[in-house]
């Protein structure tokens, strides 16, 4: 009798002791992945030219010259988050399909603002930053016409490039969760928070000059709070014995973690011209001096609109088809979130080749 | 296979836990979102910043001048110089990529020649290469 009894402690510490060790061994992965940055961006490339922040690169093609697509192509991310969530991690990154494709791919880096730059405008950023990148990619590529894929903001920034210079040699534009028509605000969260009624940017700016990384993180994730402070966690603690779970939540968290302010006047015009006037759809936008009418837009048109995006709903994206003056346009629509499309589990099954089908016939000579 | 993997599994008590803490998840998910669409949430966050704002901005600015007035009186650059400064490089480089995309294109312009008269044009282009080394 004593035996067995002795028998059932030993295993009862045994197994103690071993649900100690694991539970010591998640608290060791949870800190490490928390507090550590995941190796991104690891698709070779090179920085063939820079003004102020901004830095334009050269993914290194993997195809023969033979064999690549001649038509170069133009990443542009938001001003506000680093563009390195289309190279987030090896097999799990847009550049590096497209460069396996045989896409001759560039990305253009806006890099963080300083003091120095509050005074920075969308004008600056369409019309000066974004021809000289352009010039300089057509010079190494030695096409004369490309590609731009925008998206969020980086969207409204091609379609204003689009817009404003339609002759430059614009072949193909792909417009990813664009947000680019403001006038449902009762369907954007973003407009109702920042109403003139509720949100003086003015006052903001005068604080802090260009617009904080801290605020803007808040606000995307206060959009869904439960899903992004709460859910995030659970599921990378849920997780923890599965490495490529953890993997690709330490990648994301990387990126999710690492934005940049905004510069000033481009969050002023954003929030004024934009969420507020509606001034790109209604045709009352004037960037230096120049109005911006989408209509004189002529480059083949691809429109990507996210079915679960909370950031940029459907309504922003959709109606900009009607208004170009391209012959050729595709409204294309998949399930996922505004990040999700193209850095989520399916992006390389869904969103990833239809843009490539979609720009492959496209990009011959 | 399903089936015996199924079997295989240890019995996990927090299985249970789990399913509960996930409903319980989903149904406060949704309300928390609906009162973040609100126009009391926006209010209510609108008049915490502003508190913040209307709090901040003076301390701010009496620290900035105050720290202006110690770094001039060391003969240091002030915020605002270091920001001037900076903004003037952006212009010089701005300069040096227009002159940058100036040079490229005389450098490119007597090798390439125009397709409608190529041949007419390649004698020209040569000699101009030509005058242009001795000039240099």
């Amino acid at each position: 009798m004593t035996s067995v009894s002795g028998e059932l402690d030993k295993l009862a510490v045994q197994f103690a002791k071993g649900e100690l060790e694991k539970a010591e061994e998640r608290l060791r992965r949870t800190s490490r992945v928390l507090t550590t940055k995941a190796a991104i961006a690891q698709t070779p490339k090179q920085q063939i030219w820079a003004l102020n922040k901004t830095k334009l690169y050269r993914y290194i093609p993997v195809v023969p010259e033979a064999q690549r697509h001649p038509v170069p192509l133009l990443l542009v991310f938001a001003l506000m988050n680093r563009p390195y969530i289309l190279d987030l991690r090896p097999g799990n990154s847009f550049v590096e399909f497209m460069v396996s494709q045989g896409y001759d791919v560039y990305l253009l880096d806006w890099g963080s603002p300083g003091p120095e730059d509050r005074n920075l405008k969308f004008d600056d950023y369409a019309l000066d930053y974004l021809p000289r990148a352009i010039r300089r990619m057509k010079s190494i590529s030695g096409a004369t016409e490309f590609s731009m894929l925008g998206w969020c903001i980086g969207a409204i920034l091609a379609t204003l490039y689009a817009a404003v210079r339609p002759d430059d040699g614009l072949r193909n534009l792909l417009l990813l969760t664009a947000p680019l028509d403001f006038s449902k605000k009762e369907n954007i969260t973003f407009a109702l928070w920042t109403d003139e009624r509720y949100f003086d940017v003015d006052k903001t700016l005068a604080m802090f000059g260009n617009m904080p990384a801290e605020l803007i993180e808040y606000g995307a994730k206060a959009l869904k709070p439960v899903e992004n402070f709460v859910g995030n966690y659970l599921r990378l603690w849920d997780n923890l014995d599965n490495p490529a779970v953890v993997e690709s939540w330490h990648a994301m968290n990387t990126w999710v973690t690492d934005n940049i302010p905004m510069a000033g006047a481009a969050f002023r015009q954003l929030i004024v011209d934009l969420y507020r006037n509606d001034r790109l759809m209604n045709g009352t936008w004037v960037v230096r001096g120049e109005k911006v009418d989408v209509r004189r837009i002529k480059a083949n048109l691809l429109t990507v609109i996210a079915g679960n995006d909370h950031i940029t709903p459907a309504c922003q994206s959709e109606t900009l088809q009607d208004k170009v003056g391209s012959k050729d346009k595709e409204l294309f629509r998949i399930r996922g979130g505004h990040i999700g499309i193209m850095a989520g589990s399916d992006a390389a099954r869904t969103t990833w080749p239809h843009i490539d089908a979609w720009l492959d016939s496209r990009s011959g000579r | 296979m399903s089936e015996s993997n199924k079997d295989n599994q240890a019995f996990d008590p927090f299985e249970a836990w789990r399913g509960m803490r996930s409903a319980g998840m989903d149904a406060w998910a949704k309300p928390m979102t609906e009162a973040v669409n609100s126009e009391g949430y926006a209010k209510a966050s609108g008049v915490m910043l502003d508190a913040y704002l209307t709090a901040s901005i003076p301390l701010r600015e009496i620290l900035e001048k105050s720290m202006t007035q110690a770094l001039q009186q060391i003969n240091m650059p002030t915020r605002s110089d270091i920001i001037s400064l900076a903004e003037r490089l952006t212009q010089v480089e701005m300069r040096l990529d227009d002159m940058d995309a100036k040079l490229e294109e005389l450098t490119r312009r007597p090798s390439e020649p125009s397709p409608a008269k190529p041949s007419a044009l390649k004698p020209l282009a040569a000699k101009v290469k030509r005058t242009r080394a001795r000039k240099q």
